[in-house]
């Protein structure tokens, strides 16, 4: 019940987007069924599998990168199948969205999403309707096999991307995992990164990213992690929106420690 | 359906649509059904209920914070519809319904327990085409015309559709109303005879239909029907023995006119009525009755009456004659309608 008046009383108006795979350790032949999910504190809706929606919805293994396969209006959104051992990276890229908020919900949402720069450009702004195109650059970790330390997460080149810098399917996870921060494949600093936990998904743990766009997180074994991020700019002329922003998911299981 | 699939790809570039959806239905702009589709599993966890099986009751129960995130308001007064809830294997299936507010000129719609967009389907329920509108999660629908949906009665167009039905109700559908007519016809052609007869009839009978109408007087049509097929058989017979008025035979047709309002009641109310022009149909219906049966006094005057009811063979060869005709007729109706 707690839980639900949370919900309740939560101002949010712009939500999470992340990738829920039916499984995380999945083996090889297996076919796995990738679910979208849109909503916040890791409650979500199934997104069903839009092709206009989105510009990419690949997985990297090994062996190279696909497309998910998925009939239009399916949820899951995406099958993939594994065909090798070692980390698999899933993802999602979007196409923009745009949305409207009334400028007090707007500036509200700004203070949840620790973006302080676009809130200070705003303090003598004419509150307004707001526009905003988002665009979503979603990955998911699954790993096939015994963990091993040495296979890393990759870059996909989504225009604001997670990078887990340690495979948090290793053992050595449990002593933090460094994340790195892009923006079109640049390091980003100073921006916020929250992770939090399907067992509790009210409690964050979250640091701002240093000069190297690096973070660490400590983040406790078991349960499904999602580390996000969000960047905005302010939109270019012509793109009939005033901002533009991106929002970066990462999700994965951490292991229980034997 | 196709429409929404149209409708859908044109707006997908926008939004991100979930698998929820919500229709709504007016019926005559009486009551309402609300039917929302989601994901069971999403809900049941927004909810913090770990398991589905659980998740109908837990909706349906009376103080369930469901209710606080959904609402349903006509100008703006919310409601508090009934709920509930069938869980499937993938859905959740949950139904509100209820009375709309007497008057009430527009609904508004609010469904807070999804993260995406959903389509908002609105139609009448004697439309097959509706309104869609997508929306977000915890976003308050633009206020919704009832008036488009609903068809709008007027008063005019309902008393003209009201006299029509009692007029075809007589005349040509009703051919034992008009048997009566016409026993009540050739007893004499004496204009008063005719007369007293038919406004006898038409009080009676005005005054078991509204009774029976509004409810104070219900008989079933297995003793209604039967009476009225005796009623013009008797009424054909005494024809046959009698050639002037009596007063008791004025007495009989306003008893007889008692037993056909009954059935008229029967005709009308299978009609179902719209509750606000009740008294507009009821008084019309009434109407195109009378009309019905003077339309059959007047052809049986124009075709024989007119020139023949002075000459001496009227009686013989038309009155006595047509009054037995109608007499088998109704003793043929009177044992068909029993057994």
């Amino acid at each position: 019940m707690k839980r639900l008046l949370l919900l309740l009383t939560s101002a949010l108006q712009a939500h999470d987007m992340w990738i829920e795979p039916q499984t995380f350790t999945p083996n090889t032949g297996d076919i796995v069924g990738v679910k979208l999910r849109v909503g916040q504190n890791l409650m979500g809706d199934p997104l069903p599998r839009s092709a206009s929606l989105f510009k990419n919805f690949i997985f990297e293994d090994a062996t190279g990168r696909k497309d998910l396969v998925g009939r239009e209006g399916s949820n899951p959104a995406g099958f993939l199948r594994v065909n090798a051992p070692g980390l698999l990276v899933i993802g999602y890229n979007s196409n923009p969205s745009p949305v409207e908020l009334e400028s007090e919900k707007f500036n509200l949402y700004l203070k949840e999403e620790g973006l302080d720069a676009i809130l200070a450009q705003r303090a003598n702004k004419p509150a307004a309707k707001v526009r905003e195109l988002f665009s979503r650059c979603a990955k998911s970790l699954v790993y096939n096999g015994p963990a091993a330390a040495i296979q890393n997460d990759r870059a996909l080149g989504f225009p604001l991307e997670l990078i887990a810098e340690r495979n948090p399917y290793a053992q050595s996870a449990a002593t933090g995992i460094p994340f790195r921060l892009t923006y079109n494949n640049q390091p980003l600093a100073g921006t916020l990164v929250i992770a939090m936990n399907r067992l509790n998904p009210m409690e964050k743990v979250h640091a701002r990213t240093g000069k190297d766009g690096r973070v660490r997180l400590h983040l406790s074994p078991g349960g499904m992690w999602l580390v996000k991020a969000v960047h905005m700019t302010p939109a270019p002329a012509g793109a009939n929106a005033d901002y533009m922003s991106y929002w970066a998911s990462l999700t994965f299981e951490m292991r229980q420690a034997k | 359906m196709i429409r929404l699939l149209l409708l859908a790809a044109l707006v997908a570039q926008a939004h991100e649509i979930g698998t929820s959806r919500v229709s709504i239905v007016l019926h005559a702009g009486r009551t309402y059904d609300v039917e929302i589709a989601t994901d069971a599993a999403a809900l049941a966890e927004k909810l913090n209920i770990t398991n589905t099986a659980k998740l109908a009751a837990f909706i349906e129960a009376q103080s369930s914070p469901f209710r606080q995130r959904i609402q349903l308001a006509f100008d703006g007064a919310a409601m508090q519809p009934a709920i509930s809830c069938q869980v499937l294997p993938d859905a959740a299936i949950i139904r509100l319904s209820g009375t709309i507010p007497q008057g009430a000129r527009n609904l508004t719609w609010n469904f807070g327990w999804t993260f995406a967009s959903y389509a908002l389907s609105v139609r009448g329920d004697e439309s097959k085409d509706s309104t869609t509108q997508w929306l977000e999660g915890s976003q308050t629908s633009p206020p919704f015309d009832i008036g488009s949906v609903t068809p709008q009665f007027n008063r005019w167009r309902t008393a003209w559709r009201y006299i029509t039905l009692g007029f075809t109700h007589i005349m040509p559908n009703g051919l034992d109303h008009m048997l009566f007519v016409l026993g009540i016809y050739l007893l004499s052609s004496r204009a008063r005879t005719v007369l007293m007869q038919v406004s006898a009839f038409t009080l009676a009978h005005s005054i078991t239909l509204g009774l029976s109408m509004y409810g104070l007087v219900s008989v079933s049509p297995k003793v209604v029907e039967p009476l009225i097929a005796i009623s013009i058989a008797y009424v054909a017979i005494e024809n046959i023995f009698l050639s002037e008025l009596k007063s008791w035979r004025v007495a009989l047709v306003f008893a007889f006119g008692l037993l056909h309002g009954l059935g008229f009641a029967g005709a009308l109310k299978e009609l179902d009525l719209p509750r606000s022009e009740f008294l507009t149909a009821l008084l019309t219906f009434n109407i195109g009755v009378e009309a019905g049966q003077l339309a059959v006094i007047a052809a049986a005057f124009l075709l024989v009456g007119w020139h023949y009811s002075n000459r001496a063979w009227y009686r013989g060869r038309v009155v006595v004659p047509a009054s037995a005709m109608i007499a088998v007729t109704a003793v043929y109706w009177t044992v068909e309608r029993i057994f």
